[in-house]
C-alpha cells in the first residue's frame, strides 16, 4: 500500500528546531542560521484520507500519483543576533512556508535550520486563544504554549493587561471582546513573553492609530533590547524603516539578499 | 525534556478537557460515575439470569472489570482525535505535539481514578475486607496509564492520515471487550486457550485490579512482568511512530 507519507525522507532531516541545542553557532553571533533549506509539498491527484480510500484505490488498481510543488528551493541565509531582518516577495513566493519552517511547524525536506534561544512565532495573533475563557485565563494559556512556568506567567500578567489597556476587562470572557480588544490582548501577550527571536507575519498594524504607535514603539524597544526580529511583510515602507537587511523571495528561491534599501528597490523594479 | 518544560501547558489542557467533559452533560460529574454503575446493572441482569454465570461477588467482579475497561476505552477513543481537534496548536505554533495526546490521556486518567474511588464504598458495603494489598493499586494504575498513553500516541498519529480509524478502532475495542474477562469468569475459557488468553495485557490488568481490590491478594510477579513489558513496548512503538508521522501533521490537518 503506498503510504501517504515518506518515512525514509524524514530520517535524513537533521533540523534542530526551536533551539534544541541552545546555540546557533560556535561563536554565538548568529540568531538564525538557514542552510540549503528546501520544502516541497505533495499534492496528490486523488486525496486519500481514509483506510477505505486506500482499499478502494488498491482494488481499482492504478498507482499513487501526485504533483510536487516546491515552496522553498535551496534557501540559505543568516540573521545576526540583535538584527531586524525583512522577508519580502509576491504572494505565493514561499514567505509563509519559510516562517512556518522556522517556527518548527513544518519539517523541511532538506537543509538545516538553527535558532538560538527562545522563539516567538507570531504566525497569527491569538494562537490558542479560547473564546470561552476570560482574558486572564487566555494569558495563562498563551504563556503556557510559549513554555513559560506558572510563576513567570503570573509575573507578566499585570504588564500584559496594562499594555493592552484592558485591565478593567480581565475577567471578561473573550467572546464578549470586540475585535479590536482581541488583537490588542493578543499582541500584548505575544510581545511580553520575552522571546529572543521574534517571527512576525504582518501583524504590526493592529488596533487604532494610538495603539499602532504603541506597537511600533514596542517593536523598537524590543529591537533596542538586542532581540532578533524576522519580519515578513507586504508593507515595503515598514520593511525599509525597520530592517537592516532584507531577503527577497520569488517562487521559493532567493532573488536578492542584502541591505534593506537595495533589496526593496530591486523588488519594486522586478514587480513593474 | 518537554514534559518538564511544558508542564504548565499540560496542566491547563488537562484541566480544561475535564471541565468540558463534566460541564457538557446536565448531571455533569455525577453522570460519569453513574454510567459504569448502570452498565454494571444491565450486564449483571443479563449474565446472571440469562447466561447463569456463577461467580462469587459477581456484581463487584463486573464493576471492577467495567471501571478498568472504561479507562482503556475512553482514554484511547478520545485521545485518538487529540491532534486533529486542536489544529491551531499544530499549524500556527510549535509545541511538542505529544502534549496534546498526553493531556487528553491524563484527563481520562483522572476520571478513571474518580471512578475507582466511588468503588471503595461499594466494596465495603458488600462486605469486602480491604487488605494492605490495595496499595498495589497506584502501581497498577500507573502502568495502565503508560499503556493507554502509548496506544493513544499510535492512534492519534495514524488518525491524522486515516480519518476512518475511529470506526475501525471501535470494532477492535468491541472484540477486545469480549476477549477479556470483563463480563464472564475466566473459568469458562477452554483450557487449551488459557495460556495465550492470560498473556493479554488487558486481561492481566483487570485480574490484577480484582486480586488487589476484591480478593485482597498481591499481584503475581509474572503478571507485573507482562504489563510492564506491554507498557514499555507500546510506549516505545508509540513514541517512534509518532515521531516519524509528526513531520507532516501540519500539512495534513
Amino acid at each position: 500500500m503506498p503510504l501517504p507519507f515518506n518515512l525514509a525522507g524524514l530520517k535524513a532531516i537533521e533540523a534542530v528546531i526551536n533551539g534544541g541545542d541552545g546555540a546557533a553557532d560556535r561563536n554565538g553571533n548568529d540568531a538564525i542560521v538557514v542552510e540549503g533549506l528546501s520544502k516541497r509539498f505533495r499534492i496528490p491527484h486523488e486525496k486519500k484520507s481514509t483506510f477505505y480510500d486506500h482499499l478502494v484505490g488498491m482494488v481499482r488498481g492504478g498507482s499513487y500519483t501526485y504533483e510536487v510543488f516546491s515552496a522553498l528551493e535551496d534557501v540559505s541565509f543568516t540573521v545576526g543576533r540583535g538584527e531586524t531582518f525583512g522577508v519580502i516577495g509576491p504572494n505565493g513566493c514561499g514567505k509563509s512556508t519559510l516562517l512556518k519552517v522556522l517556527a518548527g511547524v513544518l519539517r523541511p525536506d532538506a537543509g538545516r535550520v538553527r535558532i538560538a534561544g527562545k522563539i516567538a512565532p507570531f504566525l497569527e495573533l491569538g494562537v490558542g486563544f479560547h473564546t470561552e475563557l476570560t482574558a486572564t485565563e487566555n494569558i495563562r494559556l498563551y504563556g503556557a504554549i510559549m513554555g513559560l512556568s506558572r510563576r513567570q506567567i503570573e509575573g507578566k500578567r499585570e504588564e500584559i493587561l496594562e499594555f493592552a489597556e484592558l485591565k478593567r476587562f480581565e475577567n471578561m470572557k473573550l467572546k464578549n471582546f470586540s475585535s479590536g480588544m482581541y488583537v490588542k490582548l493578543a499582541f500584548s501577550t505575544a510581545v511580553q513573553t520575552d522571546p529572543d527571536v521574534l517571527l512576525v507575519d504582518e501583524v504590526l498594524s493592529v488596533g487604532d492609530e494610538a495603539f499602532q504607535n504603541k506597537c511600533a514603539e514596542k517593536i523598537d524597544e524590543i529591537r533596542r533590547a538586542g532581540k532578533t526580529i524576522l519580519l515578513v511583510s507586504h508593507d515595503l515602507e515598514s520593511v525599509r524603516d525597520l530592517c537592516e537587511r532584507c531577503l527577497f523571495l520569488d517562487e521559493g528561491r532567493i532573488t536578492a539578499l542584502g541591505g534593506a534599501e537595495e533589496v526593496v528597490e530591486e523588488y519594486l523594479r522586478r514587480m513593474q | 525534556m518537554w514534559i518538564v518544560e511544558y508542564r504548565e501547558l499540560i496542566r491547563i489542557l488537562t484541566v480544561s478537557d475535564l471541565k468540558v467533559k463534566y460541564q457538557s452533560s446536565v448531571l455533569g460529574f455525577a453522570w460519569s460515575l453513574l454510567n459504569p454503575l448502570l452498565m454494571m446493572l444491565v450486564l449483571y441482569a443479563v449474565f446472571k439470569n440469562v447466561f447463569r454465570v456463577d461467580q462469587d461477588n459477581f456484581a463487584l467482579y463486573l464493576l471492577i472489570g467495567i471501571v478498568g475497561w472504561r479507562f482503556l476505552q475512553n482514554g484511547t477513543s478520545t485521545s485518538m482525535s487529540a491532534i486533529v481537534n486542536k489544529p491551531s496548536l499544530v499549524t500556527k505554533v510549535y509545541v511538542p505535539r505529544q502534549i496534546l495526546v498526553l493531556a487528553s490521556v491524563l484527563s481520562s486518567f483522572t476520571s478513571s481514578i474518580l471512578e475507582f474511588f466511588v468503588l471503595v464504598p461499594l466494596l465495603l458495603f458488600f462486605g469486602v475486607d480491604l487488605s494492605i494489598n490495595v496499595l498495589f493499586f497506584p502501581l497498577i494504575h500507573a502502568v495502565f496509564l503508560l499503556i493507554v498513553y502509548g496506544t493513544s500516541l499510535i492512534l492519534a498519529a495514524l488518525y491524522v492520515y486515516y480519518r476512518d480509524l475511529n470506526q475501525i478502532w471501535e470494532v477492535i475495542l468491541q472484540a477486545a471487550f469480549f476477549l477479556s474477562p470483563i463480563v464472564y469468569p475466566i473459568s469458562i475459557v477452554p483450557e487449551k486457550y488459557l495460556g495465550i488468553y492470560m498473556k493479554n495485557p488487558a486481561t492481566v490488568l483487570i485480574e490484577m485490579y480484582r486480586e488487589t481490590l476484591l480478593y485482597g491478594e498481591p499481584p503475581s510477579l509474572g503478571e507485573i512482568a507482562i504489563v510492564i513489558v506491554a507498557a514499555g513496548a507500546l510506549l516505545l512503538a508509540g513514541t517512534v511512530l509518532f515521531g516519524r508521522l509528526e513531520g507532516r501533521f501540519a500539512e495534513e490537518i
